[in-house]
């Protein structure tokens, strides 16, 4: 789908992406993804259940279109998602790839072998955490829209001012990213084939 | 406390006259109990070697060695079928059967026989089974540790066997990948695999030596020598050890090293110290009994 | 003719639920241990997953078919036993057996609990499947994926159980249950542990020059250049160099895609077709059940429906497999 060198093509809808994102600085992004984390918790207990196989189920999440990294640690007794802009700890496994893949990912719309095969997700580390967390999250049906977003809209009261604000860039990321979704669903070049 | 050598039958694709001959000198020279003699791996191979068997056989017999008849491990049409249900139906009291399929199991069914390694014999209940069923002899699968073996072993109605020499049958495939290293298909393979009378050495991309090819079959690159297991098998109850043919090393030779270690005449190390010499440059593995990848090799007792 | 079943994975309740709303007419899936041949980190059932999943399937007019298709480890049969007892008594519609311990433990201790015969028990001839009949009163037996159309044909004048075959997914290359390739070089096999080139052992690594390396264990598996379509190191998939030459030398990156073989396989006498994947995700699921379901909807007013299924095919390439003879 990209070239592998991990640069998005110029003008492409990635690259709007990431400047759509650009604006949210990650000390006002985190209070937004703990607020995901606990919420995550409570809906989806068995997500954290099936990785209760690994050992150090620590990951490093690096859209490459955006200029920030998260840190996953689905460790049960310290669960936490970190967003920063560099790679600030180790972690047992990373997944890279463009910030609409991984969102698809998440949210159990396209598979991850197939998004593997073409190359559209890079794995580095601890394999067997990837496909424990990859297999979890299919299952967990997350709904970022539903069930995150919705957290976040008018009729849920706002925790406090920056998590209101949070709330605020998420909306306007979401609203951006159905639009780049939009762009993304038409017919693209292919990448070669082996 | 008796230990029963068995030499398995040829896997390879030996020009059939030598394929005879090394059968002549098994029987003449080599200190085995019991002999192991057909095609298990691809039946394109039994045309030729059908006209030699019963001189083999014969040679065999007249040696004092006890002869089984060993069969197809993946049959997969009619002719195969065939070729299984003729030679179940040939064996006696004193020429048993090694079944290396559940077909040949049901075959051999209320008689005596043999059962081979690629006969999936996991556990005792299925251990059990097959003993009701008539098997006098149960050759383990390659990939079991001392503990599974150990727990085989422990009131086995039938006695059991484990290979300890040579490389390991890993695979079975309808597929020839020694026809398709080649470019070639099965149905038109020209017995390619018969230029490799040890198997057709892989390696990966960065040369590491990796599996060997033997026509349908996939073999483990490494050579497998379980000496140093030996007087441990012995302590859990098994005192059948299989011997798997090669055309690189005299085997009269192999099997007087087994011989001298399951007598405890020789300690392993000489043993494999001996074997290293005569197999210049092979890699050897036993990791599979020591519950560890199957293709590693130490030579810790 | 009687329509063609359709026998969907799931590895995950969510997967179940993608595979009956896709029109699955059973869904198989395993128990979260090393009872079932897809043992994968993160996937399969919990008990009450398995009630509920039942539940569910039944309010769709699903059947839920239960894998315990591993070979129970000597010494400690109790995971397999108790596998066994818990399907029968949330009422499984089957369970899918290979080891002959298995069978005879399942046909002396629940006789009304079908049992189907797995691939893993690689029945490839009328002798062994007439065999599991006679002995296990098995009702169905998935053949290997080592069989040609025609030879199938041919065992069904010699049979009388019913008959599962793959349609589409990984394909395994060597006959099924009977490749210890992955314990030769990870220590766990399939019919041990449940799994074939495990993830534990799967490392990626990237080149300087832009490609990436895929290693199992301690050996390189597969080396793809910048952008070419990458795959996961199962082991019998990778490139590997023999006489002097570099090779897919077991088989290419490629799915089964069986679509176009759909009559053929009706008319061969098949009952059910199988779609591996239940370490796929509930994505991939939707897509291929739905549309094998329209493919299999389609043959009864005798329209055949081709699929396109590329995009979720491994190596995004599609080969009919062992059912042409000319894959040998």
């Amino acid at each position: 789908m990209f070239p592998s060198n991990g640069k998005p093509p110029p003008l492409s809808p990635v690259l709007l992406a990431g400047i759509a994102a650009r604006p949210v600085s990650p000390r006002l992004l985190q209070p937004v993804l703990d607020h995901v984390m606990k919420l995550l918790g409570k809906q989806h207990p068995d997500l954290f259940e099936r990785l209760s196989c690994l050992s150090d189920p620590t990951f490093l999440i690096d859209p490459i279109d955006l200029p920030v990294v998260f840190h996953l640690d689905a460790n049960p007794e310290r669960t936490y998602l970190e967003v920063s802009r560099s790679i600030e700890r180790p972690a047992a496994a990373v997944i890279r790839g463009p910030l609409m893949t991984l969102l698809d990912l998440l949210e159990g719309r396209m598979d991850g072998d197939a998004l593997f095969f073409s190359r559209a997700l890079a794995i580095e580390g601890d394999t067997e955490a990837v496909v424990a967390l990859r297999n979890a999250v299919d299952d967990s049906g997350i709904d970022l829209r539903g069930d995150v977003l919705a957290s976040f809209g008018p009729f849920a009261k706002p925790a406090h001012r920056v998590l209101g604000m949070g709330g605020r860039i998420y909306t306007r990321m979401s609203r951006d990213l159905d639009m780049l979704k939009a762009a993304l669903q038409q017919p693209q070049p292919k990448g070669p084939q082996a | 406390m008796n230990n029963t050598l068995v030499m398995g039958p040829v896997l390879f694709n030996w020009k059939p006259e030598d394929w005879r001959d090394f059968y002549f000198r098994i029987a003449d020279e080599a200190d085995v109990d019991e002999v192991f003699v057909g095609e298990a791996v691809c039946s394109k191979r039994t045309p030729f070697l059908d006209p030699f068997i019963p001189d083999v056989v014969e040679r065999l017999v007249a040696a004092d060695k006890k002869v089984v008849l060993s069969t197809l491990a993946l049959i997969m049409n009619t002719r195969e079928m065939n070729n299984v249900r003729d030679i179940t139906a040939s064996g006696d009291e004193d020429i048993l059967v090694e079944a290396n399929d559940v077909s040949a199991t049901a075959l051999l069914k209320g008689q005596p026989h043999a059962i081979g390694p690629y006969v999936n014999i996991y556990n005792e209940g299925t251990r059990d089974y097959f003993a009701r069923n008539g098997a006098t002899s149960i050759c383990l699968p390659v990939e079991l540790d001392l503990n599974a073996i150990g727990a085989l072993a422990k009131d086995s109605p039938v006695p059991l066997e484990v290979m300890v020499f040579g490389r390991l049958p890993l695979a079975i495939s309808a597929r020839c990948y020694h026809a398709r290293a080649h470019k070639l298909h099965k149905d038109g393979c020209q017995y390619i695999c018969a230029e490799d009378p040890d198997g057709l050495d892989v390696q990966t991309l960065n040369g590491e030596p990796f599996l060997a090819v033997n026509g349908v079959q996939t073999m483990s690159h490494a050579y497998s020598d379980l000496s140093a297991s030996v007087s441990d098998l012995q302590d859990l109850g098994i005192n059948r050890f299989r011997l798997s043919p090669h055309a690189n090393v005299d085997m009269v030779a192999v099997a007087q090293l087994y011989r001298e270690v399951a007598n405890g005449a020789i300690d392993a190390q000489e043993a494999h110290a001996r074997l290293s010499g005569w197999m210049d440059g092979a890699a050897f593995c036993n990791g599979y009994i020591k519950g560890e990848n199957g293709h590693t090799f130490s030579d810790a007792q | 003719m009687k329509k063609l079943e359709l026998v969907c994975p799931a590895g995950t309740p969510a997967a179940l639920r993608a595979a009956v709303d896709s029109g699955a007419d059973t869904v198989y899936l395993g128990f979260r241990d090393a009872t079932n041949a897809r043992n994968f980190p993160g996937l399969n059932f919990s008990r009450p997953e398995l009630e509920q999943g039942i539940e569910y399937a039944r309010s769709k007019g699903a059947h839920i078919y239960l894998a315990i298709n591993t070979f129970p480890t000597a010494g400690d049969p109790e995971p397999w036993h108790k596998a066994v007892d818990d399907g029968a008594a949330l009422g499984v519609d089957a369970v899918i057996l290979a080891d002959i311990g298995m069978l005879d433990y399942a046909a002396q201790n629940h006789p009304d609990l079908r049992r189907h015969l797995s691939v893993q028990a690689s029945a490839s001839n009328p002798e062994a499947i007439n065999f599991y009949q006679d002995a296990f009163d098995v009702k169905r037996v998935v053949l290997p994926r080592v069989l040609t159309v025609p030879e199938i044909k041919a065992l069904h004048k010699e049979i009388s159980v019913e008959t599962e075959v793959f349609v589409f997914g990984g394909l395994c290359v060597m006959a099924e249950g009977r490749c210890s390739l992955s314990s030769y070089v990870t220590g766990q096999s399939p019919n041990t542990n449940g799994v074939c080139s495990p993830a534990c052992d799967v490392r990626y690594e990237d080149e300087d020059d832009g490609s990436m390396v895929s290693r199992l264990g301690d050996f390189t598996i597969n080396a793809f250049a910048p952008g070419e379509a990458a795959g996961y190191p199962t082991l019998c998939k990778g490139r590997f160099v023999a006489n002097g030459e570099t090779s897919y030398l077991f088989e290419d990156p490629v799915s089964l895609n069986a679509a176009s073989m759909l009559s053929e396989l009706q008319e061969a006498g098949v009952t059910a077709l199988k779609i591996e994947g239940r370490q796929r995700g509930k994505a991939y699921i939707a897509e291929v059940v739905s549309s094998f379901r329209k493919s299999v909807d389609g043959m009864e007013s005798g329209a055949e429906v081709e699929n396109d299924l590329t995009q979720v095919a491994e190596g995004q390439r599609k080969t009919a497999g062992a059912y042409q003879k000319t894959w040998r």
